[in-house]
C-alpha cells in the first residue's frame, strides 16, 4: 500500500515533444518554476501545470532552474535523451534515473478526472474507455456524466432525476 | 493506427449491469462534497443510490 501512496503524488505531463514529471513531496516551495514561466506552471489552477503554455525550450529552461527533484523532464524520443549533456541539469538522467528506459507503453501522462459532483452525477473526463455492459467505446478528450441517484431514465447517464426526486449524497 | 488509439485512453470506466461502476488506470477522483482528491488506481462508485459509505459501493444493489 505504501507504493501506491508514493504514485498518488507522482504527476506526468506532455506537450508530445517532452514530458515534464512533478514530485509533489520532492518540492521545497523554492517557486523558481511560476516565477519564471507563469504560463505554464500555475499553483492557482488545476492542473497546474499546462503544456501549451510556453514553447517547449521554454518549459526545458524552467524546468532546470529546480533546485530538487520535484520537477524534471526528459525527451519523448528516447534517442535524444541517451545523448543528453550535463548542462541539462533537471533531466531525468540526472535528477531521477529511476525514470530511465521506461517503457514508453506505460506512461501515464494526462490522469482522467472523475468528479463526484455534491447530491449529483459522476462526471468523468478526459481520454478513455467506456465499457457499458460490455460494449466498450473510447471517448477521446470529452466528458460524460454517470447517474448516481440511480432514477435516471437514461443509464447509465446522468438525465437530471436527482434533483426531481432529492437524491443526496 | 489502432495501437495508437489505444494509448490515447488513460483509464478504463467500466458499468456493470445492475452493478457499480468500476473504475481503473489512471485517474483522479475529486469528492466535491468531502473536497478529498485521489488517485486510487482502482475504484468502485455506487449507481443505485442506496451506498451507506457513498460515493463508493458497498453492494447495498443486491438488497431489496
Amino acid at each position: 500500500m505504501e507504493r501506491d501512496k508514493s504514485l498518488s503524488y507522482e504527476r506526468k505531463y506532455t506537450n508530445g515533444e517532452i514530458t515534464v514529471y512533478w514530485k509533489q513531496d520532492a518540492c521545497v516551495h523554492a517557486s523558481y518554476c511560476y516565477r519564471e514561466l507563469i504560463e505554464v506552471f500555475d499553483p492557482g489552477r488545476r492542473p497546474w501545470v499546462d503544456m501549451k503554455g510556453a514553447p517547449t525550450e521554454r518549459i526545458i529552461e524552467t524546468v532546470n532552474l529546480c533546485p530538487t527533484e520535484a520537477l524534471t523532464w526528459k525527451w519523448n524520443d528516447d534517442e535524444k535523451n541517451n545523448s543528453i549533456q550535463p548542462d541539462q541539469t533537471n533531466h531525468i538522467k540526472f535528477r531521477r534515473p529511476e525514470l530511465m528506459n521506461q517503457d514508453p507503453a506505460n506512461m501515464k501522462e494526462n490522469p482522467v478526472s472523475v468528479k463526484v459532483m455534491v447530491d449529483g452525477p459522476i462526471v468523468v473526463k478526459g481520454s478513455f474507455t467506456l465499457d457499458n455492459n460490455g460494449k466498450k467505446k473510447e471517448i477521446i478528450e470529452s466528458l460524460i456524466s454517470i447517474c448516481r441517484c440511480g432514477a435516471s431514465n437514461h443509464q447509465p447517464f446522468c438525465d437530471g432525476q436527482h434533483r426531481k426526486i432529492g437524491f443526496t449524497g | 493506427m489502432e495501437e495508437k488509439k489505444e494509448n490515447r485512453t488513460e483509464a478504463l470506466i467500466k458499468v456493470i449491469e445492475a452493478g457499480p461502476l468500476k473504475i481503473t488506470g489512471n485517474f483522479i477522483i475529486k469528492d466535491l462534497k468531502k473536497g478529498e482528491e485521489t488517485s486510487p488506481g482502482e475504484i468502485w462508485l455506487c449507481r443505485c443510490g442506496k451506498s451507506a459509505n457513498k460515493p463508493y459501493c458497498d453492494g447495498s444493489h443486491n438488497k431489496k
